[in-house]
Formats: C-alpha cells, structure tokens, sequence
C-alpha cells in the first residue's frame, strides 16, 4: 500500500476528525500521521476549529418554524379554493366560447392564470372563497348546473 | 456525511417528500436538523449575528418555497446551504455591508453565541483558531469550514461558493497554509 501524500492527508482530515472514515481508510492516515509533522499542525489546527463551531442560538428554530407555518399556511389553497378556481375557469371558458360551435376551449390567459396563481385576488373574501366554503358538495354542483357547466354538460 | 442514513431517523429525502405533501412535522425536522449548518454559513458570509439570524429564516423561507423544484440532484443539504449562500450576498447587497473591508472590527465568531459558562470552556486556542479562519477571505473561509464543520465535498464546496471542485480544493489549502501561518 501506497503511503498517502500529505495533499491527501489534509484533504480527508476533516473526514478523519469526524469519524467518518472507515477502519481501513483511517489506518493509512494514521500511519503518515506519526511519521509527518505538518500533517499532525493542520490536524491540530481543524481539530482546534472544530471544536469551536459556531452553533445557531436555540430560539431561531423556534422563529424559523413559525415563519415557515405562516408562510406555508398562507400560500397552501384549502379544497374550496380549488373549487373556486375550476367554477371561475369553467365560466369563463363557456362565456368566450359560447358563439363557438363544437367543444368549448379553456382561453389561454385562464390556463395560464391557474397554473400561475388560480385566485383574481390574494384576498379570498374578494375572491368569493367563503360563500362556496359555505356550500354543500349537492348545493355546489347544482350551482354548476346553473352555470351551464354542471355534469349534464350544458355547455352544448 | 448523510443525514439520518443508518439511523432511526428518517433521511432528508424522506422528510423533504413528507413535507412537499404538507407534513409540518417533516419541514420542522428539516428546520432544526440544518439551522446550525445554515446558520453558520450565513454567519460566516456577514458576519454579524443578528443578520445572520434574518439570513437562515428567509433561506429556509425561500427553500419551503421552492421545496416542489428540488429535484434532488444535489444533496438537500447542499442544496439548503447554496440558497443560504445566495440569500447572505443578496442581503449584504440589499444592505451595503460587505465587510471583507471591515475585518479588523468584525468580532469573533466563535465567541458570539456563547454564554459565560460556554465562553470559559473554550480554549484560547480554540477561540484564536477560529479568528483566524474568520479573517480569511470568503472563499477560503467558507471553504474550510464547509469541509471541517459540515463534512462536505469539494464538489458540494464549490456548487455552494460558486466554484469548480478544484478552485474550491485550491480555496481550501490556501486558506489552511493561510490559517498555519497566522497561528505560529
């Protein structure tokens, strides 16, 4: 077996310091360690920065979790904003397309609109979120009949 | 070194896909599992506590944000600390406070989060080690301690720090032959 070069050596030092270094790769190491003074300085030298690492003061997670809930609470869409969306974009589809004779089109800019953000309004009041929160699954599907939209396909 | 392989603990790609379908559980593992390794990173780019503090809650904002587009190609936590490398340059930016200009006023890293008891624990040696490394330039410094605190590749180096494998390895040696030098 080849004995490492120094090079070598100070590269997986850090490895070595952290235990993550097999039995049979530490072996060699080990061996140009006690035969190479610079080597033995750097390991000193990391093992000196390691074990005065930096850690992050305990209340940060804490902060950094309930930003993160927040966030990701306001930007996740219950079931009734999907609703909303699909009704919104059906609507519009059918009203564009309705001198149109065959198979009514999404529009592009509807397409676009729910891939991108499916809400005209971050504000979902203004958006009409709650009143269909509000609606049954029978009361919302009768309200898509209405629309000419509903299972019957009455967009025909 | 891998996070929770050979463990109990779940691995980061299990958590990162609980979390994508809306475990909070998982992201707030995720959270507490890399905020030392964040925390470092956006300390060691400015250098002041209180903003490296706003630095690691707006990088894991930003990667929560785009959790959907990790494709897993890297690590997560490479992945984790380049958002945190990027969001540290942008905030200096935002701020007009780089300090590679303003060392000899930058305090100790290594004495910043410590309490009392902490502080008489360390080493003086210890402490001097860790000002020196700080008072190497960013790529040297980030080089070092991305490979002595975190335990990561040259390769991960340089994708974090904006560089080829080998700039990072040369980053890394110079800084090491910098640190050698301060430390006689």
């Amino acid at each position: 077996m080849n004995e490492p070069r120094c090079e070598t050596v100070q590269e997986r030092l850090p490895d070595l310091l952290a235990g993550t270094v097999s039995h049979d790769e530490a072996r060699p190491l080990h061996l140009h360690l006690e035969s190479c003074d610079e080597c033995r300085e750097v390991r000193d030298l990391l093992a000196l920065l390691s074990s005065a690492r930096p850690t992050a003061p305990a209340r940060l997670a804490d902060r950094v979790e309930t930003a993160v809930r927040s966030r990701r609470g306001s930007v996740t869409r219950p079931w009734w904003g999907l609703a909303a969306a699909a009704v919104a974009a059906l609507a519009l589809g059918i009203g564009v397309s309705s001198d149109v004779r065959g198979v009514p089109e999404v529009p592009a800019y509807v397409a676009e609109a729910e891939v991108s953000s499916p809400w005209l309004s971050d504000d979902g009041i203004i958006a009409g979120a709650p009143a269909l929160g509000d609606l049954s699954e029978e009361a919302l599907m009768t309200l898509l009949d209405e629309m000419g939209a509903g299972p019957s396909g009455g967009a025909a | 070194m891998s996070h929770g392989e050979g463990s109990d603990a779940p691995s980061d790609a299990v958590l990162v896909r609980r979390a994508r379908e809306g475990d909070e559980a998982a992201l707030g593992a995720l959270v507490r599992r890399h905020m030392d390794a964040v925390y470092r990173v956006a300390l060691s780019i400015a250098r002041d506590p209180d903003l490296a503090q706003d630095i690691a809650q707006d990088a894991f904002l930003k990667a929560i944000r785009a959790l959907d587009g990790f494709r897993g190609d890297a690590a997560f936590r490479t992945w984790l600390l380049t958002i945190t490398a990027n969001a540290a340059r942008g905030s200096l930016r935002r701020w007009g406070r780089r300090r590679e200009t303003d060392l000899d006023s930058a305090p100790p890293l290594a004495t910043e989060e410590k309490g009392p008891d902490e502080q008489a624990e360390l080493s003086a040696e210890s402490a001097r080690a860790r000002e020196a490394l700080d008072a190497l330039p960013e790529k040297q410094r980030l080089s070092i301690q991305l490979r002595v605190d975190e335990g990561l590749s040259f390769r991960e180096i340089g994708d974090i720090i904006g560089s080829s494998e080998g700039a990072a390895r040369v980053n890394y040696f110079h800084g090491i032959r910098k640190l050698r030098e301060s430390m006689q």
